[in-house]
Parts: structure tokens; C-alpha cells; sequence
């Protein structure tokens, strides 16, 4: 071996990938371009994907789609009395809609399928999404034209959208939500596609004739309809809600360890890129330096995926109520 | 790393389209943005200077556009010039990093293939060696020899990119060479003459 090849070997194991916040650097240069600040998107699309991809996390796929969200950023944050914002910690509600799943009445807006809140705390070192079971029975704020009262905590996404779930939610825990991000199943499964399916290994088989979804035993590939199809089970398992959260959860595993493949792939993760940028919507005040910093907290943190503490309603057995005091000390933690 | 498409426009093209439309300098950001990062992530490690150091290599760069020798399609000699210049700004940083990497090891890449694994053991024992050839070299070889390693650039390229005669390449890299080579032939008695 020649000392030319040894020095290049030498140089690879020292070479370094770029942080995502190397775009600042490209808003810097755009900034002389055109003599002022202004932001640009396409660029770092990728640099955000590459920093957070490498996190075999849920918040791999979540930050995406936050990062990327800027087409759409038109959800508005609640008006009126909101909890205090009393640490630095980071708060980002995401929701997944059944919206355009099922033919429906013009005027229904669709549901929450999911709730997860992604909770970065203020030295950013260890991340938390909880999920909220969409059965939750619970008291609703007036929000809107929809006045308060007792329902279930995904009906407030068809009476008043994001807005009102963020309302929701913070009324419930006390938790100030800084950011929001929004996706339907369609928009899911054109981002699992984007991934190239994604990998899932069951336990047991499953042959759901109303889901239309037969799957073996063991490992299998799903492409975007499949896996909604799988997180939407009702009648696997004993056919609960925590039931779906929990695949929910193995899904989301899913499509971020198939995340950090695809950033070896361009042609991929441009595809992925348009795709999250046509199907997820944020809330206006994400900016630049926010989701950068999203996006480096992850990178070097660690998550756990909880659900909120919970026991079958005492009043229907169908549904769920938060229990306490776990429940409370839970939203606490989240402060 | 990633594949640029097989047909885009020529860098020059971009520079020259800047002149009437500044925002497709851009363009040439996104292009090498990654690359200018990975080779000063080499010299001065990452964090520190070396994000900042990409950022005024463009800056420097779009300001200089015009005086861009547009017959050059291919603009990498020329931002490697620029860097260049930027990192030697940091050169306590970067013989202070040369010097560490004497001592320890560097860590093993995890994801290599298995070839470049059993490529990478005889390297890795060349590692401290290498480190004080580059330690020692004086400046002017250091570029050279690392353009042409490290930067991938020809001869020509390190040549315009520094703004001196091939002859002078040709000189600074031997010369560098036959020192990495001295400092190689202390720690690996496998290496035999070229």
C-alpha cells in the first residue's frame, strides 16, 4: 500500500458528515445574495433529514415532518388564557387524522387517529412522546362554536381542528404546546411509500376480512396502505385502543429505522422530502431556528415512547379515563 | 456520499447565470456544501471553525464571482482554493489536532465494509505516523498534499486552486510525500519503496 492510499484512509476515518445546521450557513449566503435575511427551503430539506434520520427514533420520522411542514404552515395556535410557559422545555403535539380515509359528509372534517405529544426537555437530553388515547373521555374547553363539555379527546379535532386539540390538550395537562404538526392517513401512507415500506415482524398472523389486511406470521414488508391498514386494526388483539397505540408505536419504530437507510439513497430522499412537504401541515410559528434546534436536540437524545397513564371509564367500560395521580404527575414531568 | 445527477448544468454555467441571477449561486452551495464540510471536518475536526469556515468560503466566493475564469466548468479547485486560505487562518487548531491524533487512535468506522476493514487495520497503525508527517510539514506542502489526498483534486486542479505553477505542485508534494513517507517507514516496515 502506497502512502498516498494511507493518508486517503487516514483522512476517511477522520472525515465527519455535515450537521444539519450547516444551513445556516446557506441562509447566510443567501443573505448576501439578496442583501437581507430571508429563508430558502429546498436546500436543507435534506441536511434536516440527514441530522435526524440518524436518530433510530419515533422523532425520526416526526421532525421531517416538522422540518419540512413549511408549505403548509397554516394551523393557528389557541386564542385566550393558555398555560404558562415557564421552561425552556419544547413541546410539539402531533396528530394523525383519518381525514379523506372513507367516503363522508361533505362538512366532516375527520378525526384524530393519533395523538402524540413529543416533549423535549430544557437540557434536551432525554425526548418523551406520549401518546393520548384517542377514547379518552374527557372534559372538552369551548373552543370555536363548540362549547365545553364532556367527549371524547379526538372530537375535538372535528369540531375545531388542530387549533382546538392543541386547546384540548393544554386544558387537560397543563402543558404549554409550542409547535403542531398534522398528518392524515393518506399523507401517511405516502410517506411510508416515500420510505419504501417499512418492515414489521408479528407475532402472530393476521387475517382481517373488514380491514382487508392478511398478513403472516413473522417479518413483512408494508407498503403505505398496509401499514395504516395494520395501525388501524380494531379486532387484533384484545381490540383496544392501547392495543392500536402500541402498533402504532412498532410502526413508527418502523419508518424511522427505514429513515436512516434511505439517507444513503437520493433519489429516495428527495422523493420523501416533496412527500412530507405536500402532506403534513404545521402551525405558523415554526421557524427556521426552531426546527433546527428540534433537530439537533434529537440527535443527540434518547426517547421513550409512553401512553398516558389510564383505566377503563368508570362510567363506560369502552372508554378510557386518565388515571391519577400517575396520569397528573406524568403531565408535570412535562412542564 | 451522495451521486450528483448525470445531467445537470456545469458549475461555471451556474456562476455565470449568478452574474444576472445571484440566487443560482445557491445552486453551487447545495452542490458542495457537503464536500467543502467533510474535507475541513478532516483537517480541523468537526465543530470548531469548520461550518463557519464552509459559510465564508461561499460568502467569499459569490463576492468574487465575477472574476470567475468561466472556462473552468468544474468550480471545486477553485472554492478549494478559497478553504484553503480560510483554514490556514486555523492552523494552531489544526497541527494542535495532528498532534492528539498521534497519541490516540482513531476510532475504527463502524460501518465500513469488511474490505475496508482489512484495509483500515494497516492503516490504523499508520495513523499515528501519518499524523506527525502532517504535523511537521510545513504549511505550503500540508495544502498540497492534502488537495491532492484528501480534496481528490489532479495536479492541475491544486495548481489553480492555489494559484501556482504545476511544476510547484509537483515539487510541494514530493516533498511531502518523501516526509510521510520517512514518518511511515518508522512505525511500518511493510511499506516498500514505490
Amino acid at each position: 500500500m502506497d502512502d498516498l492510499k494511507l493518508l486517503r484512509d487516514f483522512g476517511r476515518r477522520l472525515e465527519h458528515e455535515p450537521p444539519a445546521t450547516l444551513v445556516r450557513q446557506r441562509e447566510r449566503l443567501l443573505g448576501a445574495v439578496e442583501g437581507r435575511p430571508r429563508r430558502r427551503w429546498f436546500g436543507w430539506m435534506a441536511a434536516g433529514l440527514v441530522a435526524v434520520a440518524t436518530v433510530a427514533t419515533v422523532a425520526a420520522v416526526a421532525v421531517p415532518a416538522l422540518l419540512l411542514g413549511d408549505l403548509r404552515r397554516t394551523a393557528q395556535h389557541p386564542v385566550g388564557a393558555r398555560p404558562a410557559k415557564v421552561t425552556e422545555a419544547l413541546n410539539v403535539l402531533l396528530v394523525g387524522t383519518d381525514k379523506g380515509s372513507a367516503p363522508r359528509m361533505a362538512d366532516d372534517k375527520g378525526r384524530t387517529d393519533s395523538i402524540i405529544l413529543l416533549h423535549l426537555p430544557a437540557d434536551r437530553k432525554r425526548t418523551t412522546a406520549v401518546s393520548i388515547p384517542r377514547d379518552s373521555l374527557v372534559q372538552l374547553p369551548a373552543c370555536g362554536s363548540a362549547p365545553a363539555r364532556t367527549d371524547l379527546i379526538n372530537s375535538a379535532y372535528n369540531r375545531g381542528g388542530l387549533t382546538c386539540t392543541v386547546k384540548a390538550v393544554e386544558s387537560l395537562t397543563d402543558v404549554r404546546i409550542d409547535h403542531m404538526a398534522e398528518v392524515d392517513f393518506a399523507g401517511f401512507g405516502r410517506l411510508v411509500d416515500a420510505l419504501g415500506g417499512i418492515e414489521v415482524t408479528l407475532k402472530r398472523a393476521v387475517d382481517d376480512p373488514k380491514a382487508k389486511l392478511t398478513l403472516p406470521a413473522g417479518k413483512s414488508l408494508l407498503d403505505g396502505e398496509r401499514a395504516v391498514g395494520y395501525m388501524r386494526l380494531r379486532s387484533v388483539g384484545d381490540g383496544s385502543d392501547i392495543a392500536r397505540i402500541k402498533r402504532q408505536q412498532t410502526v413508527i419504530r418502523a419508518m424511522a429505522k427505514k429513515a436512516g437507510q434511505v439517507l444513503d439513497e437520493p433519489a429516495k430522499l428527495k422523493t420523501l422530502a416533496s412527500v412530507v412537504a405536500d402532506s403534513v401541515t404545521t402551525d405558523t410559528e415554526l421557524d427556521v431556528e426552531r426546527m433546527i434546534g428540534i433537530a439537533m436536540s434529537l440527535h443527540d437524545s434518547t426517547v421513550k415512547l409512553v401512553t398516558v397513564p389510564w383505566i377503563p371509564h368508570p362510567e363506560d367500560r369502552n372508554r378510557i379515563a386518565w388515571k391519577q395521580p400517575e396520569a397528573e404527575k406524568l403531565f408535570a414531568s412535562l412542564r | 456520499m451522495i451521486t450528483q445527477p448525470a445531467t445537470r448544468d456545469a458549475d461555471a454555467e451556474l456562476i455565470s447565470a449568478s452574474l444576472t441571477e445571484p440566487e443560482a449561486f445557491a445552486e453551487l452551495f447545495d452542490r458542495y456544501s457537503g464536500m467543502l464540510y467533510r474535507y475541513v471536518s478532516r483537517r480541523l475536526g468537526p465543530g470548531g471553525p469548520a461550518e463557519d469556515l464552509v459559510g465564508e468560503t461561499f460568502l467569499v466566493a459569490f463576492s468574487r464571482r465575477g472574476s470567475y475564469d468561466l472556462a473552468h466548468a468544474d468550480a471545486r479547485p477553485w472554492l478549494f482554493g478559497i478553504l484553503t486560505k480560510l483554514v490556514s487562518r486555523h492552523h494552531r487548531t489544526e497541527a494542535a489536532r495532528y498532534r492528539a491524533l498521534r497519541r490516540a487512535p482513531v476510532e475504527p468506522d463502524v460501518e465500513s465494509p469488511a474490505d475496508r476493514v482489512a484495509a483500515g487495520v494497516t492503516a490504523q497503525a499508520a495513523g499515528p505516523g501519518l499524523a506527525s508527517a502532517l504535523a511537521a510539514l510545513p504549511a505550503k506542502d500540508r495544502d498540497v498534499l492534502l488537495l491532492i489526498a484528501w480534496g481528490d483534486l489532479t495536479y492541475e486542479e491544486a495548481a489553480r486552486a492555489l494559484g501556482v505553477p504545476i511544476g510547484t505542485v509537483r515539487s510541494r508534494l514530493n516533498r511531502g510525500r518523501r516526509k510521510v513517507r520517512a514518518a511511515l517507514g518508522d512505525t511500518n516496515p511493510m511499506l516498500g519503496e514505490e
